[in-house]
């Protein structure tokens, strides 16, 4: 109990004064202190008087007590906050917050001019989220008594995405904080003192230079116009602001879009997120607006006339896809599910595969999906991994495997970064190069063919040292027999001759795993250049049984909601809900809820259709954003329909190709790599007469008068899908029910021989579209990435 | 000069605590704290070259470029500021080419402004290294800069 403005309040062990205010609603002004961030006690406006404590305290930094006597506002604190308040105004260019027309010009906020330095009144970009603004009103600051200083400090324009005018700067220290707190990366810290001092980087290197990921966390924490995003800070107030989920990589990012004239100006990351909360990453933060807005966006469909695509109306295209896909046999036509659909697009794409041209042969379009979704069947029960993302925060030990997390999933690395400030080891397998060497405790550089005998090393040293969960294993996992006598023939020392890796380094990493409990596996793509990535994923997984429990392997898949569109029965043997294919049960009653005869017969898998294609045995394709690789020849094939949002390669063959909607265009759910179903909501209207996926497969469907696809908006098909897929039942992470038992699989070397990889780098993808290619800041950045790479260190 | 920022960061345990003392402990062996310096120790404290700059920019002690083989200071304290150090300092400027903190091109002297080194009856003072010239006068500043760089050469 303590007393605060003469009320009285409890308070939780450990909180601030700043916290006990602000749980009981009454506000102080603050400019340093920030959601997640330590208190840090810079800006000195939280000045409070607590009774028997001398002078005034910062409430951001003075931790509560019990019987405190606390009073947060009086005159003289009002007037001390107004004297800091105009100490900091007068290095700041101060004409708009003093300003007595500032309601009227409010608004609007125009731009009168695209000048870069900020002199105050209109030109600042963060005209809007000004919080020295908000503070300044709540002071009632009218004027400032005390001579301007402008320190002419040269504008810093020279990185992609965001321009920095330190001439804005309070030094409250957000940006330095938030990136070395939260993300990790620490690429900016305060440099000099006293009068001298700024935010740099060492030596004054760029910040492309400097290490610096472009996640955009500063800007958003910058609670002036010091920093601001170069590609949207001059279009003024937005018309409308529309929260959605990022579609770019799996871990489901909560953005908030700013629309203004219909198309996507800006974008933030949404605090209330519950994936990222007010994180982001390079792509969602600044890439989205280039990727949707480009010139060349596709805007009308196409059909091949002469040799030629040529614009049509949608009636006749869809009419020619539906007479032409019509007279195909089943075993002669594929589709190919982007791992980027909607769970919408996915669920209608399986059901016009089976309902309407009665085959079995769809996939997802990734190499990654297939060995990790049955490996997943496999350990599981279900192809999803059981961990969330909130479990690798609380992980006591993560390995990450095959993936460079902070390219892939940088807002992963803030959670893992979390886990390892609560003591967790993180340990990395694969190159150096992967992540900032900083951000993991263990790093082992090892090629993909060093994976197995790692992992094996490492399952061996568990099992025999001894110090795995006795009690989970005895009670919950079988063949652990088979296991044991599997791994006899394993030799710690052979390991470090055929791939390099010493013995110690070995121990270490399975000594952070044998005392923290619980923790978390991430793997990636990478896993597929080992001779067989279904046994490491498995092994993998017996790790996990070993330490005691069966959730935390998450699959860092290359798209964005591969695991919904698996979900949805996107996948050759299952039906929706992982429902096998060869279940009579089942499949009557898909037969019953769609009214139609299914195919009985399994599909084929990706590979398999991708080798079909090349040897002429499927005539007809359907792809609906990327998956052909370039090494595919597509000669043999007779007609190939495309989704797409920008012209692609396949427009050489294409016989029609239908302008899809990019995600921030259209409604309808994803499901992230946690099994998060969130919500997709348009800030836009779709680009010319592009239309969503799910309704372009829909028109086909209707020109064929095939039943079951009259659906008018994307929350309808939502409601089909959580009739028929026992899994989903709305938004929110799906519930994954675990087996009771689990199965440990024994290490086998298996001969296969290693087949080339074909996968094409799931690095900054969206439907086929290499976002470098449409971001020219986001291709600066990738070029210096690969130049620092080749630099040995 | 890898090898000696190896050997001077080397005693050293990994906690962030150690970050002062490893700064100290390279300066003094390789007399300034390079590019090359800082990236070690970030890898080895797993703290971000930037901050670490950061930190040993707060100090006035650490250095960031080579300094010369010699260093010269100039009293600007109380006692030689009366005394015409100024003068001293403006003269040792003009001859060397440099301002106070640069060295010169062919880094043989680095130029520094001390604010007192304790003995003030001697004022106006000037140091090279470790020889203090006493009650200095602006014409001397040229020979006893003169007799340093000849006696470089020989080095």
């Amino acid at each position: 109990m303590l007393t605060i403005d003469g009320k009285e309040v409890d308070f939780k062990e450990g909180a601030t004064v700043l916290d006990v205010a602000k749980n009981n609603g009454i506000y102080i002004p603050t400019l340093c202190a920030h959601s997640g961030l330590l208190p840090f006690g810079a800006c000195r406006l939280c000045l409070i008087k607590i009774e028997n404590m001398r002078g005034f305290p910062p409430a951001c930094t003075t931790p509560a007590a019990k019987g405190m006597k606390i009073t947060t506002n009086d005159p003289e604190l009002n007037n001390l906050r107004k004297n800091v308040l105009e100490l900091i105004l007068s290095e700041h260019p101060h004409s708009c917050i003093i300003c007595d027309q500032k309601e009227l010009c409010e608004k609007y906020n125009l731009s009168p001019t695209k000048a870069g330095r900020v002199t105050g009144c209109t030109f600042c970009p963060n005209r809007d989220h000004c919080e020295l603004k908000k503070v300044a009103e709540y002071l009632g600051i009218k004027e400032i008594n005390l001579p301007f200083t402008y320190k002419n400090l040269p504008l810093e324009r020279e990185d992609p995405f965001f321009d920095r005018d330190y001439n804005l700067c309070i030094l409250c220290g957000r940006c330095v904080r938030v990136c070395q707190e939260i993300r990790g990366i620490g690429a900016i810290s305060f440099i000099n003192r006293g009068h001298d001092t700024k935010i740099g980087t060492a030596f004054g290197k760029s910040h492309l230079d400097g290490g610096c990921q472009f996640c955009g966390a500063c800007v958003d924490a910058c609670p002036t116009g010091a920093l601001s995003a170069r590609g949207s800070k001059w279009h003024g107030v937005p018309d409308k602001v529309t929260t959605t989920t990022c579609a770019l990589c799996s871990v489901g990012c909560s953005l908030k879009l700013e629309t203004k004239w219909d198309k996507i100006m800006a974008v933030r990351p949404d605090a209330e997120g519950p994936a990222n909360q007010g994180q982001a990453c390079v792509r969602g933060r600044f890439s989205i607006p280039a990727l949707v807005n480009g010139a060349n966006r596709l805007k009308y469909p196409l059909v091949r006339r002469n040799n030629r695509l040529v614009p049509v109306t949608w009636d006749e295209a869809a009419e020619l896809a539906a007479v032409k896909l019509g007279k195909y046999l089943p075993g002669e036509t594929a589709f190919l599910a982007s791992p980027f659909l909607t769970n919408e697009a996915a669920y209608l794409l399986q059901k016009f595969a089976r309902v309407c041209l009665c085959t079995n042969n769809i996939d997802t379009a990734s190499f990654f999906s297939g060995p990790v979704i049955e490996s997943q069947i496999k350990c599981s029960g279900m192809g999803a991994g059981a961990g969330t993302i909130e479990d690798i925060a609380k992980s006591g030990w993560i390995i990450i495997i095959g993936d460079d997390l902070l390219a892939s999933h940088p807002v992963l690395t803030v959670k893992v970064n979390q886990a390892r400030k609560q003591g967790a080891a993180v340990s990395l397998i694969g190159s150096e190069r992967d992540i900032n060497s900083r951000l993991v405790d263990i790093c082992v550089s090892v090629e993909p063919s060093g994976y197995f005998p790692l992992i094996s090393g490492i399952l061996k040293i568990i099992v025999e040292k001894g110090g795995f969960d006795k009690n989970f294993v005895k009670g919950q996992c079988n063949d652990f027999d088979k296991l044991k006598s599997s791994l006899k023939n394993i030799d710690i020392r052979t390991i470090e001759e055929s791939c390099g890796i010493s013995q110690d380094l070995i121990e270490k990493l399975t000594s952070t795993i044998l005392s923290s409990g619980r923790g978390s596996i991430l793997y990636g793509p990478k896993i597929l250049e080992c001779d067989d990535p279904r046994q490491i994923i498995g092994l993998l997984f017996n790790i996990l049984l070993l330490a005691g429990s069966p959730a935390g392997l998450v699959p860092l898949s290359d798209g964005a909601n591969s695991q919904g569109v698996a979900d949805m029965g996107a996948l050759p043997n299952f039906l929706p809900g992982y429902q096998d294919i060869g279940d009579k049960n089942s499949l009557s009653v898909f037969e019953n809820i769609w009214s139609a005869d299914l195919p009985k017969k399994p599909g084929l898998n990706y590979p398999a259709i991708l080798n079909a294609v090349v040897e002429g045995s499927i005539k007809a394709l359907y792809v609906t954003g990327g998956g052909i690789p370039r090494e595919i020849s597509l000669k043999r094939l007779d007609f190939l329909v495309a989704h797409d949002i920008y012209p692609s390669p396949l427009f050489e063959t294409a016989d029609i190709v239908f302008p899809a909607a990019a995600f921030t265009e259209e409604d309808g759910t994803i499901t992230s790599l946690e099994r998060r179903v969130q919500p997709l909501c348009a800030g836009a209207n779709p680009t010319g007469m592009s239309m969503p996926d799910w309704k372009i497969i829909c028109k086909i469907a209707e020109k064929m008068n095939v039943k079951g696809f009259e659906f008018s908006n994307a929350s309808e098909v939502f409601d089909e899908i959580c009739r028929v897929n026992p899994l989903i039942s709305g938004h929110g992470i799906w519930d994954l029910k675990l087996k009771d038992e689990f199965t440990l699989i024994p290490v086998e070397k298996t001969a296969r021989p290693k087949k080339s990889i074909l996968y094409e780098k799931p690095l900054w993808r969206y439907r086929g579209v290499d976002l470098t290619e449409k971001v020219s800041d986001l291709k600066i950045m990738m070029n210096i990435e690969h130049r620092t790479s080749n630099i040995e260190r | 000069m890898k090898k000696k920022i190896e050997q001077a960061i080397k005693p050293f345990g990994k906690e962030r605590g150690n970050l002062i003392p490893i700064l100290q402990a390279v300066q003094e062996k390789c007399r300034y704290l390079s590019e090359d310096a800082i990236s070690k120790i970030a890898d080895k404290l797993k703290i971000s070259e930037h901050e670490i700059y950061g930190v040993a920019t707060f100090y006035t002690q650490f250095r960031f470029t080579k300094p010369g083989d010699h260093m010269i200071k100039v009293c600007l304290g109380t006692a030689c500021h009366v005394r015409g150090g100024a003068q001293i300092l403006d003269r040792a400027e003009k001859t060397l080419n440099i301002l106070p903190g640069e060295t010169t091109l062919d880094s043989a002297f680095s130029l520094e402004r001390v604010a007192c080194i304790g003995c003030c009856a001697l004022a106006p003072v000037m140091v090279v290294d470790d020889k203090i010239y006493p009650q200095v006068n602006s014409s001397d500043v040229g020979k006893i800069i003169a007799k340093h760089r000849s006696r470089h050469k020989k080095e």
